[in-house]
């Protein structure tokens, strides 16, 4: 059940009432003595309500006009339709109206003719001719009675009266002296005491002599004949006495011109009143058709409205879609194709919302995968580039970043060859990635030694072909950082030589210097001159080296100990400081330049340890460069980046540079490049930054060599847990 | 002999009391000139009805005023075509006389002579009472048709003023 809005009840309302009203405007005009005066409300109410109406017309168009002009959704369109229903609703109205105003008074004409008008005159001429005739005999009859008056007193007069009456066939006769006094009467109706005094025009014509014969209707009595003649009495002509006769017409006749006056006086009278009679009932339709077609219009602007209010709706809806609101609900509207259309329309705009929301959904879910996959990638310690078809760089994950030491964040969209010209060292590596990206093999894996600000590095890669729409869908390359890996396995070899060799060759120098020592105090006492200063330098030797290859020993066994650290606070600034203020009393100084970071923050690190590792790179240092020239760089800093919670310190020397075919195992016990080298500095040194979680890397700069160290500054609680053998 | 005003419309213009063996007896004289309209309706066999309203009311200070008799009396008017005479016609007495003018009729309509009021014993003593005579024509007696019009157009709208007289103690 469709509830209808209030304005719509309204409109009925007002409907009901108006018809009412022209109901009992026409019942008024049809039968006024129901409705008397109502009339005159019923036109003024009907005045007031047109009135009303027109206003409320010239509103809604006013509305309308300015709805127009603004250019509101539907207002172009209520205003065809508005137009359409006026003149569907005026133009039959005014045809309706026309013809009607037409048959009224051509109906309202017709109902007279010429004809029987001038045959009622005729007839009405005829009765009055035959009554003249009548009354003119009655006249000479009552001529003769008032000559038989003319020798009668006053007194006598009465009984003369009622003689001449039952002669002349009168119903009364009267005498009447001065001014219409009464002297006399006669009457056959003795109920009529007093005859009627005549009217003064008629007793004036009588005093200049001249009868009166008139015919006098009387109320339910018929016509009479009314004559009065002059009636000197014996005072002669001067008497001024009158008689005055009423006869009556025979009942025929008086009937016959009873009708004859009936028929022409209702004549006459419709006659009269058909002016009357059309303007009343022009008045009445003209107001019931005007009053209609008002509310017809001004309903038409309502109808209009309903019509064009789904479709306005519709249309601000479809707008709202465009400009990209979707799920706009529109009221609902009725049971018709309009209210069809604006369910529809919900549904459509429901639906596409529920795309949205779903592909906004699954663009977050493709979103979260992606932060997934960032996440994976960016905690894998292997480094992942992935390749669009056309040899650009994708994707990447900042182990990738790390691994190669080159920011590929600059390489995005770009091929990989792009970061050469800036970063050459990375060159080898695109060399190897565009080499296999040439090889038809689906999947390939290779090694490559690559020289990076932080060292040279072994890497280990594998590349394989994304799937793709047609040929190839880009590659993916995944390597991994094994330099930790292969030194682990040759620090894990080394220390096992080292106990070995702490094991085996200790244990045999002992006695050899105690027998060469012997040799010397036994030996040496007998012997004179030459061979005495021969075994002295021979047994010399043999105890110098002995202590030499202790010493190397010790060494040896120092490097594969298990580390015992014991972390603290440390202010590495100052301990770089106290360090270097021990080599400044060697000879032939060397000229250190501080690069220090003065807002390093302390680290947790076993601060003799450190001392030592500063040691063995300074000394490494010095022993690098040329006697005399020598110039060492010294810098802290606090790390950037992936490396923020990391101290970093560089030793860079101004000596020839590392070899290269050196560079991979140079952190390695045995490996030196320098004449005087034990070759265990940089071992020891790479083995105490593993101590401490950090990370070294050696590299060739311009004029000599760099030595960088990274060490966090919280020491893990697991740090001293290394190699316990 | 009064000179008539010939402008439309009913005028009382005299109102007098008399009284002759106790009763009250009304004595007034009424100008009455129909509207040419309305004459022509009436020579057009249309009939009109004149109404004399006379009251007698009694004042009171806390209210309006009492009405202690209220009595009217209603005359048709006619032309009679045959006769071509004027009829006047007292509709409480059904007694009728015809006039060979409508001047005479409306003459004879317009002089009123005792008519009775009420017996003077009646009245209460010191009571404070006059007299009021109105006369009108009466247009819901008139053809419908005529009726719808006669409402609206003024030349229907024969009325006279009421007219007032105090009774002297």
């Amino acid at each position: 059940m469709m509830q209808l809005p209030r304005q719509a009840i309204v409109r009925i309302l007002l409907s009901v009432l108006l018809i009412l009203s022209l109901y009992l405007l026409s019942a008024a005009t049809e039968n006024s003595v129901r409705f008397g005066r109502l009339y005159l409300w019923l036109l003024l109410i009907n005045g007031v309500v047109l009135v009303a109406l027109l206003g409320l017309i010239v509103n809604n168009l006013w509305r309308l006009v300015r709805s127009v002009r603004a250019r509101e959704t539907g207002s172009r369109l209520t205003l065809r339709l508005m137009a359409l229903f006026v003149v569907l609703a005026v133009v039959p109205g005014l045809v309706v109206y026309g013809f009607s105003m037409q048959f009224l008074q051509r109906g309202v004409d017709s109902w007279f003719d010429v004809r029987v008008e001038n045959a009622l005159d005729d007839a009405l001429a005829l009765s009055q001719a035959s009554l003249d005739q009548r009354m003119r005999d009655m006249q000479q009859r009552l001529q003769d009675a008032a000559r038989d008056l003319a020798d009668v007193t006053e007194e006598m007069a009465p009984i003369t009266l009622g003689d001449l009456r039952a002669r002349t066939g009168a119903s009364e006769l009267a005498l009447l002296g001065e001014n219409g006094r009464i002297i006399a009467a006669s009457s056959v109706d003795t109920a009529d005491i007093l005859p009627h005094r005549p009217e003064e025009s008629i007793l004036l014509q009588l005093r200049q002599g001249r009868p009166y014969v008139g015919l006098d209707p009387i109320e339910n009595a018929g016509l009479h004949v009314r004559a009065l003649v002059p009636a000197p009495g014996p005072g002669g002509p001067g008497s001024n006495r009158v008689l005055q006769g009423l006869f009556q017409v025979s009942p025929r006749i008086d009937n016959l011109a009873a009708e004859v006056e009936t028929a022409f006086s209702e004549y006459r009278e419709l006659a009269y009143l058909r002016g009357p009679l059309k303007d009343s009932f022009s008045l009445t339709l003209s107001l019931v058709l005007l009053l209609s077609l008002l509310f017809a219009v001004w309903s038409a602007f309502y109808l209009a409205r309903r019509l064009v209010a789904p479709v306005s709706r519709l249309a601000e809806g479809t707008r709202a879609m465009a400009a990209g609101e979707y799920g706009t609900q529109l009221a609902p509207g009725g049971n018709d194709e309009l209210g069809y259309l604006v369910r529809s329309f919900n549904d459509m705009s429901r639906r596409v919302a529920d795309v949205r929301d779903a592909a906004r959904h699954s663009q977050e879910l493709v979103e979260s995968q992606r932060a997934y996959l960032e996440t994976v990638l960016g905690r894998l310690s292997s480094g992942v580039l992935a390749l669009a078809p056309d040899g650009s760089l994708r994707t990447y994950n900042q182990a990738a970043s790390a691994i190669l030491s080159v920011p590929l964040s600059e390489g995005i969209g770009r091929p990989l060859s792009a970061l050469v010209s800036r970063y050459p060292d990375f060159g080898p590596f695109v060399d190897l990635v565009a080499g296999y990206r040439q090889s038809p093999e689906p999947e390939w894996r290779a090694e490559l030694s690559l020289d990076t600000s932080e060292g040279r590095r072994a890497l280990i890669c594998s590349g394989a072909t994304l799937p793709g729409e047609g040929e190839r869908g880009g590659e993916v390359i995944v390597f991994d950082d094994v330099t930790t890996l292969i030194q682990a396995q040759r620090d894990a070899a080394w220390g096992e030589v080292a106990r070995r060799l702490a094991h085996e060759i200790r244990n045999p120098l002992t006695p050899i210097q105690l027998s060469a020592e012997r040799l010397q105090h036994k030996v040496g006492t007998r012997l004179g001159g030459d061979e005495a200063a021969l075994l002295q330098r021979s047994t010399e030797t043999i105890i110098h080296q002995v202590e030499a290859m202790k010493e190397m020993v010790q060494a040896f066994s120092e490097y594969a100990r298990p580390p015992a650290l014991r972390p603290q606070a440390v202010d590495l600034n100052a301990l770089v400081r106290e360090v270097v203020e021990l080599y400044q009393g060697e000879p032939e100084q060397p000229a250190f330049r501080l690069d220090l970071d003065e807002d390093l923050p302390w680290l947790q690190a076993d601060p003799g340890r450190l001392r030592q590792l500063l040691n063995n790179l300074l000394r490494n240092a010095l022993e690098a460069g040329e006697a005399g020239h020598c110039r060492v760089v010294v810098a802290t800093r606090q790390g950037s980046g992936r490396y923020a919670d990391m101290i970093e310190l560089d030793v860079q020397d101004n000596g020839p540079g590392f070899a290269e075919s050196m560079l991979n195992q140079l952190f390695e016990p045995y490996v030196s490049t320098k004449p005087r080298g034990s070759g265990l500095g940089l071992a020891i040194v790479k083995k105490i930054v593993e101590e401490h979680n950090g990370m070294i890397g050696a590299r060739n700069v311009d004029g000599g060599a760099r030595i960088s160290v990274r060490l966090p500054r919280v020491m893990p609680g697991d740090a001293r847990q290394g190699n316990e053998q | 002999m009064a000179v008539f005003a010939q402008t439309d419309g009913f005028k009382v213009s005299e109102l007098d009391i008399r009284v002759e063996d106790q009763l009250m007896l009304a004595d007034a004289r009424i100008d009455y000139a129909l509207s040419s309209t309305a004459t022509e309706a009436l020579e057009n066999g249309v009939a009109l009805v004149i109404v004399q309203r006379l009251r007698l009311q009694q004042a009171r200070w806390w209210w309006r005023d009492a009405v202690v008799v209220s009595q009217q009396r209603r005359y048709r008017l006619q032309y009679h075509a045959i006769s071509r005479r004027y009829v006047l016609t007292w509709l409480e007495s059904g007694e009728s006389r015809s006039y060979r003018s409508l001047d005479a009729l409306l003459l004879r309509l317009g002089r009123i002579q005792a008519w009775p009021v009420m017996r003077v014993d009646r009245l209460d003593e010191g009571g404070d009472y006059r007299l009021r005579l109105d006369t009108s024509l009466e247009v819901d007696k008139l053809p419908r048709l005529l009726r719808m019009v006669a409402w609206i157009n003024p030349d229907w709208q024969l009325r006279s003023e009421p007219i007032y007289r105090e009774l002297s103690p």
